[in-house]
């Protein structure tokens, strides 16, 4: 456990410094990342507006609040991208890995973490002027604040797992981009992130608890927003910590399966 | 571990690969996505040799031979498809975590250092990665930078060193861990002849010193003459020559290079490529071409005929041998 | 019409060079059903919980976003690979070849790539236009669809000049890269008519990133919202960002030669 810990110490720091490195790029890509949640946040704000000030629960501050927590848990949500793996392959960079007496879900965990660090960081200003602008209603409890820090490093384990998972396709067909574009609209409609799942009819509410896309994206934000009870909040951070649990699961069992797919076939 | 002790036991090691194969057309492109025809290429096609604790060996083969493949296989990257292949007593494939703490392959032009921190932050990550006690690995690390002579340069960013040092660090991060078993993929690719030299010199030392087995590739006969006493040659997935170096040139020259210097330009380059083939000429200096079986008899000859001032035999550079290896081995397959 | 020729001889070699790979057409088609799938599914959200957004109708917005559809079908194919391109080849110093050739440069550089299975986009965004039309039910008179077409040119013109002006920029301030995320995450905008945004983002889509004029104008043009105003200042700004492209690209051209002497 003990050197497990220094490994991610040293990993996390490392891709800090790089990551601070990068800062204007980092920052140009945060920006190119605020228009989708403003322009979801215009839309409904249109809506609210004509319907009387509110639709399900949610007013102009409500909103306002939900998108602009949304900005820092979209990039929590930020991991290894699937599209990735067929570089990492056909680079030789996956060979350098595996010589490595380590698990490389590791490396990407640590790395991503570290990075999450910094843009954290550089979230701060951008969620000062978001503020300033839309005047979100927001005023968390300390229980609703601590969930939800949590819960932004769960739904970053989720996503990671998944993507993974998800990328590890790769080692069979490189025809990928379509089977991950699914999963992606799937998960634009099942998470929260193109609006809180209340707007959605009462079925695809249902769905969305059979898949571990809400707790990447919906649940600490409406953890945050102060949408959930104290119940709902514990128990989401134990359904996460199940979900992670399922992932970690098939990722292993699936990373096999691809390991030995790699070391058959090579590259 | 004893010198005779073997390291590294590879018994008819085969390795096929499937390739796909594709045809052209719409409807066939589609088909492929379900099903896919395959074509079999056997790279490695029933390969033997041993390796003993502390030897420094060359792999050569022409691109394509199958080096890659093995040393890919003895690193656990690949699966053999049939055959037995140990390091170390382990069966590299299934890569436990004590086999890759004792073995290290660097391949040239590969990057496995932050690219844009100083090296020293990287060495860091691989101290925690291969769990390296403080204090050893410190002392492992000042000594490799000290013997590869880097300095400072290890705390610059990466990206502003030159190809040559950042090849330095590479081999610095592979070796954090003490490696008992080297895997060396082309160290040399790409780099300026003094560079190529340094580097030479630096595996030779690190053998000498840590008694560490190597088993190395180059295109570059300087690195394997000055390195290897041992060659393992393969060709097409076989071996087709594992013994000496010497004995190399020995089995596959089939000519010797005479350099005479004449006293007096009495003897005109017309008798003297009655020796043999004349393939340079430098005023009073000639260079014939002569097979290796009448060689004693053709210096014999010169020397009683010729004004000879003085007179050298030289082996043909080993390029050429390993070439004319090829060259049989082409000829004997059609 | 040297002009003419010359974009059909690219166009061609493009599309040949494309053809190899026809299977992509498939995995494109595949793609573009998810998008679209996507956007009529927000439109579907929306309209669960209203029966108007700031005064367009559901069949109103369905030509918004088959607009939008189809001028992200023209940027993908034509004038972000191209734009890419040049990016590259100054980067690696193969522009100049583009400065030995006996053609206008700016012209030759963004005419080059032709990503056709792209264009997927193109013919899908009309298909959803025709769709909102009969589903509004409102006739169409013959000079509501030639004013469409110019504005949608006019559109096109502003995207490419934008998209100049950022790529002669990139290479003294930012790479490409940032640069596209950026603009595509702003594009975006454009699935919706830009009058539902607040004031300064309004101004923004305007007047620095053309999305209002690429997709909002044409479709008020479509849907007779478009004042004679609105005409002119869209023909106005297509023309004076061209105008600026045209300055900028002579501008990045001098510093270039400049760098390289």
């Amino acid at each position: 456990m003990l050197p497990m810990l220094d490994f991610y110490r040293s990993a996390m720091r490392l891709s800090m410094l790089v990551q601070f490195q990068y800062r204007t790029a980092n920052y140009f890509y945060m920006i190119g990342m605020i228009a989708e949640p403003i322009i979801y946040l215009a839309v409904w704000n249109v809506v609210a507006t004509a319907q009387g000030g509110t639709i399900a629960g949610y007013d102009a501050g409500a909103f306002a609040a939900y998108y602009i927590v949304w900005t820092l848990v979209r990039n929590m949500n930020i991991v290894f991208t699937p599209y990735g793996w067929e570089e990492r392959i056909r680079s030789g960079e996956l060979s350098g890995l595996l010589l490595r007496p380590l698990h490389p879900l590791h490396y990407d965990i640590a790395f991503f973490a570290g990075w999450k660090v910094v843009v954290i960081v550089l979230w701060l200003p951008i969620a000062a002027i978001l503020t300033w602008l839309f005047q979100p209603a927001l005023a968390p409890t300390w229980l609703e604040s601590g969930v939800f820090v949590v819960a932004i490093w769960g739904a970053f384990l989720i996503r990671m797992m998944f993507l993974w998972l998800l990328g590890l396709i790769s080692f069979w067909t490189t025809r990928v981009a379509a089977i991950y574009e699914l999963f992606f609209a799937f998960e634009l409609f099942l998470s929260g992130r193109i609006a809180p799942l209340v707007l959605f009819p009462d079925w695809v509410q249902a769905l969305a608890d059979w898949f571990p896309f809400r707790w990447t994206f919906g649940f600490p934000i409406e953890a945050l927003i102060g949408q959930l009870s104290s119940t709902a909040l514990l128990s989401g951070l134990a359904i996460q910590a199940g979900w992670i649990l399922v992932g970690w699961g098939l990722v292993m069992l699936l990373w096999r399966q691809a390991l030995r797919r790699y070391t058959a076939v090579g590259n | 571990m004893s010198p005779s002790q073997p390291v590294v036991v590879v018994n008819d090691l085969t390795k096929t690969y499937q390739v796909p194969e594709r045809d052209a057309g719409l409807l066939a492109a589609v088909r492929s996505l379900v099903r896919r025809r395959v074509r079999l290429v056997q790279a490695v096609a029933g390969v033997s040799f041993t390796i003993h604790s502390g030897e420094v060996v060359g792999f050569l083969g022409p691109n394509g031979a199958g080096k890659t493949t093995t040393l890919k296989m003895l690193t656990g990257l690949l699966h053999p498809t049939s055959g037995e292949a140990r390091v170390l007593g382990y069966i590299p494939a299934r890569r436990e975590s004590a086999f890759l703490r004792q073995i290290t392959l660097v391949m040239g032009n590969r990057n496995q250092l932050q690219w844009d921190l100083p090296a020293l932050d990287s060495f860091e990550l691989i101290r925690a990665i291969y769990r390296l006690p403080s204090n050893e690995f410190r002392a492992t690390r000042d000594e490799l930078i000290d013997l590869l002579e880097v300095g400072d340069l290890v705390k610059k960013p990466v990206r502003n060193l030159s190809l040559g040092e950042r090849m330095k660090m590479e081999i610095i991060g592979a070796l954090l861990h003490r490696p008992r078993v080297l895997f060396l993929d082309e160290p040399t690719l790409g780099l300026d002849v003094t560079m190529q030299r340094r580097i030479r010199a630096f595996i030779a030392e690190y053998n000498r010193r840590t008694g560490a087995t190597v088993m190395l590739t180059s295109h570059y006969m300087a690195d394997v003459e000055a390195l290897c006493r041992r060659v393992i040659v393969i060709h097409h997935g076989r071996v087709l020559f594992d013994g000496l170096l010497s004995g190399l040139v020995e089995q596959f020259a089939a000519y010797r290079t005479l350099v005479v210097t004449l006293a007096e330009p009495s003897v005109h380059q017309v008798d003297l490529a009655t020796f043999g083939k004349v393939i340079a000429h430098d005023g009073l200096r000639y260079t014939l071409r002569v097979p290796k079986v009448t060689t004693p008899h053709v210096t014999a000859r010169l020397l009683a005929e010729a004004p000879v001032v003085d007179l050298v035999v030289e082996e043909p550079p080993i390029d050429d041998v390993i070439e004319r290896v090829f060259a049989v081995e082409a000829a004997e397959a059609c | 019409m040297e002009l003419a020729r010359l974009i059909a001889v690219f166009a061609r070699i493009g599309i040949l060079n494309e053809l190899q790979y026809r299977v992509n057409f498939f995995f494109q088609i595949l793609e573009s059903g998810i998008s679209l799938l996507t956007g009529l599914i927000g439109l579907a959200l929306v309209f669960r919980h209203t029966t108007a957004l700031a005064g367009w109708t559901p069949a109103e917005l369905l030509v918004v976003m088959g607009i939008y559809v189809l001028m992200s079908g023209v940027v993908q194919s034509v004038i972000q690979p191209n734009m890419v391109r040049l990016a590259q080849d100054i980067f690696d110093g193969k522009f100049d070849y583009i400065l030995t050739k006996p053609v206008d440069a700016q012209l030759l550089v963004s005419i080059r790539e032709w990503q056709v299975w792209r264009f997927t986009n193109v013919v899908l965004g009309l298909l959803v236009i025709t769709a909102g039309l009969i589903w509004r039910q409102v006739e169409l008179d013959l000079w509501q669809v030639v004013i469409f077409i110019g504005t949608l040119f006019c559109g096109m013109l502003a995207l490419y000049s934008f998209w100049l002006i950022l790529t002669t920029t990139s290479f003294v301030i930012v790479q490409i890269e940032n640069l596209i995320n950026l603009f595509e995450g702003l594009f975006a905008a454009g699935r919706w008519p830009v009058s539902i945004y607040p004031g300064w983002l309004r101004a923004l889509l305007t007047f620095v990133v053309p999305v209002a004029f690429a997709v909002t104008v044409p479709a008020e043009a479509l849907t007779a919202r478009l004042s004679g105003a609105t005409l002119a200042l869209a023909i106005g700004v297509s023309g004076s960002l061209f105008v600026i492209a045209r300055l900028c690209w002579r501008w990045g051209l001098s510093r270039y030669s400049g760098a390289s002497a």
